[in-house]
């Protein structure tokens, strides 16, 4: 009897496992607010407990930094850059250290098309705050500031104080934040343990890991309609930024006015309208995808290379897609990349 | 060489031939989904179960995925796969049916069990082999309703081959 | 047909019941929107039933409306209103935000989409 009914539960276990399950792995979701957008926290394949620990944890971190980089709050960036325009030497916040001086090498990797220092130009524009500006401001206040031409290489670091040669140039690492505090989140989360994370700072994100059985699926926004135009799989360490000129804008006398200035013109930039890099660091993504949108559909490949960055993809001003062959390789079109994917209409 | 031909070796020669036969049968017929078949050689399976013995419907069954497969030119292809998967399925949960009782089940009840295991297999393998993707385990309450259909209808007619191949 | 027989019959429609529940019960109420704003726990909204639903923000209450599984801004206290000219989202991973309020809207679907999305 006894072995009968081993057997007769054996049995359904056989039947049971012919329709053989899925089992789901725990995957945990945070989302916050900082640098003016939204912050997404993915943890895959931990448990609830380390999850929580480390989302306060990125959480800090993010709002912190918010307070310090940004120029228009109260803390670390304003308080130098109101030291830098007196033009003495001071002692620089270590904070600011290492990202002045990846910033500069960005700068000059990038011909200056990634210009940190413009930041009086940016201000000007108004997209720094939490509304966006209306109307363009006055030609003469932009050919004023363009024409002090502000640059990285007006400072003079020798450590521990910082000083500007130039009374032009102000500090504003908006196109260059978000992938630094993508990166520093993630060495954080790694420190904490987490095996599987991605950070994702308002559409700049670093993943690593897998989700459960398959890798992470990260789309990429279409710039003008909702819903996604390509794709990528990311699985070892990587990040992917874009840049884009349907972030921030506004439209005026029916021109689109956007936050990516052209650092040479005073300008936001025509000839393109998104641009995505993907690279290991977040920090050079971030800085390349806003460079790669000023150097536009002709010079957009030399950038790239210059700044060491093998996989990207500029979408110009006509809509037409161009991408490099190392991301030919891997990315999948959910468009026709041979035609333009915006309406005219759109433009 | 001589070989001793037994006549348990006769027995299942002429009954592969016989589910061989079914078989080929079968695929004259268009099947409206891909791997939903009528599986009407495992008649022949369960009737051999019931008559002689796992081990002779075991021989039966795996001789026919192998010679089908020959036959249809498949052999070692994708659909060779999942047939030998179903087939070894079926062939499990009968052996286990048969170790808790030989006298329980009739033909009706193998025949149910061997399809659903069958079904059940080749799914499994074709979720692990070629398609691991969750969206095959849709298909699963349809394929499975399926295979208990054609499990009943099969079992029936294994009831009459059996009447037919004890009277031999 | 002997009980053992009937046994497992009864069995196997149980199993197929089960399946049939597991698979396809799910798919109506599937597409979900999640909701973000400042400072408050995300609220997870039902695309199956049309409603409007009001969220407050930093600046003030936001309009969201759900018609036929689907979910848009209609109303929202920021002066840009990218919001609502981002129109109506459909499918898993549409995102809309009004930033300047701290509202957020992401739509669902069932884990066949995107992990994240770059933009």
């Amino acid at each position: 009897m006894h072995t009968h009914r081993c057997r007769l539960g054996a049995l359904l276990i056989a039947l049971l496992l012919c329709a053989c399950e899925q089992r789901e792995i725990p995957v945990h979701e945070f989302q916050f607010f900082a640098f003016g957008t939204l912050i997404e926290l993915t943890i895959a394949g931990a448990e609830s407990r380390s999850a929580q620990r480390a989302y306060r944890r990125i959480e800090k971190d993010f709002k912190t930094l918010d307070e310090d980089l940004y120029p228009w709050r109260e803390g670390v960036l304003a308080r130098t850059n109101r030291l830098l325009a007196r033009g003495q030497p001071f002692t620089v916040d270590p904070l600011l250290v290492p990202m002045i001086d990846e910033a500069t090498r960005l700068s000059r990797l990038s011909g200056g098309l990634f210009n940190p220092a413009i930041g009086a130009l940016v201000e000007l524009w108004g997209f720094t705050g939490g509304e966006p500006p209306r109307t363009p401001p006055p030609r003469n206040d932009i050919m004023r500031l363009v024409a002090g031409q502000p640059s990285m290489q007006a400072l003079v670091f020798a450590a521990p104080t910082l000083k500007s040669t130039n009374k032009a140039l102000r500090l504003d690492f908006g196109a260059y934040a978000k992938g630094y505090a993508v990166d520093r989140g993630i060495e954080a989360l790694r420190a904490l343990g987490i095996k599987n994370a991605i950070l994702n700072a308002g559409g700049d994100l670093r993943a690593y890991g897998r989700r459960g059985a398959r890798p992470w699926h990260i789309g990429i926004r279409h710039p003008r309609a909702p819903g996604v135009f390509a794709s990528v799989e990311i699985e070892t360490d990587e990040s992917i930024l874009t840049s884009g000129d349907y972030e921030r804008f506004f439209i005026y006398n029916r021109k689109r006015y956007h936050h990516v200035i052209d650092p040479r013109t005073g300008y936001p930039i025509r000839k393109a309208i998104c641009a995505t890099v993907i690279h290991r660091s977040a920090a050079v993504g971030d800085a390349t995808a806003t460079a790669l949108l000023v150097a536009g559909p002709d010079h957009w490949e030399a950038l790239a290379q210059a700044m060491g960055i093998k996989q990207a993809m500029l979408v110009d001003a006509a809509g037409n897609i161009h991408v490099t062959s190392k991301l030919r390789e891997r990315i999948r079109f959910h468009v026709d990349p041979g035609r333009s994917i915006v309406k005219s209409a759109d433009r | 060489m001589e070989f001793e031909v037994t006549r348990e070796d006769i027995r299942i020669a002429w009954l592969t031939a016989l589910a061989l036969g079914m078989y080929v049968l079968e695929m004259a017929f268009p099947s409206p989904l891909p791997g939903f078949k009528p599986g009407l050689a495992n008649i022949v399976t369960v009737a051999a179960l019931v008559c002689f013995g796992w081990a002779t419907a075991a021989w039966i069954a795996l001789l026919r995925v192998l010679a089908g497969s020959l036959l249809a030119g498949t052999f070692l292809s994708p659909g060779f796969a999942l047939s030998l998967s179903g087939a070894l399925a079926s062939l499990m949960v009968l052996g286990l049916a048969v170790s808790v009782s030989r006298k329980a089940l009739s033909e009706v009840g193998y025949s149910l069990l061997a399809a659903l295991a069958h079904m059940g297999g080749q799914i499994g393998a074709a979720y692990c082999l070629f398609i691991p993707h969750a969206g095959l385990f849709k298909l699963l309450p349809v394929l499975m309703s399926a295979a208990l259909v054609f499990g009943l209808l099969n079992g029936i007619i294994a009831r009459s081959m059996t009447q037919v191949l004890l009277a031999k | 047909m002997t009980t053992a027989d009937k046994t497992v019959l009864i069995l196997a429609l149980a199993l197929i019941a089960a399946l049939y529940a597991h698979s396809w019960a799910p798919a109506p109420a599937a597409e979900s929107a999640r909701v973000s704003s400042a400072g408050k726990p995300d609220l997870w909204l039902a695309l199956g039933a049309d409603r409007e639903v009001v969220i407050e923000g930093v600046l003030g209450p936001t309009d969201l409306e759900i018609r036929d599984g689907r979910i848009r801004f209609r109303r929202a206290p920021c002066l840009g209103k990218h919001c609502i000219h981002s129109g109506w989202l459909a499918s898993d991973g549409d995102f809309a935000a009004c930033l300047p309020n701290a509202v957020a809207v992401q739509v669902v679907g069932k884990g066949t989409g995107f992990d994240a999305i770059t933009f």
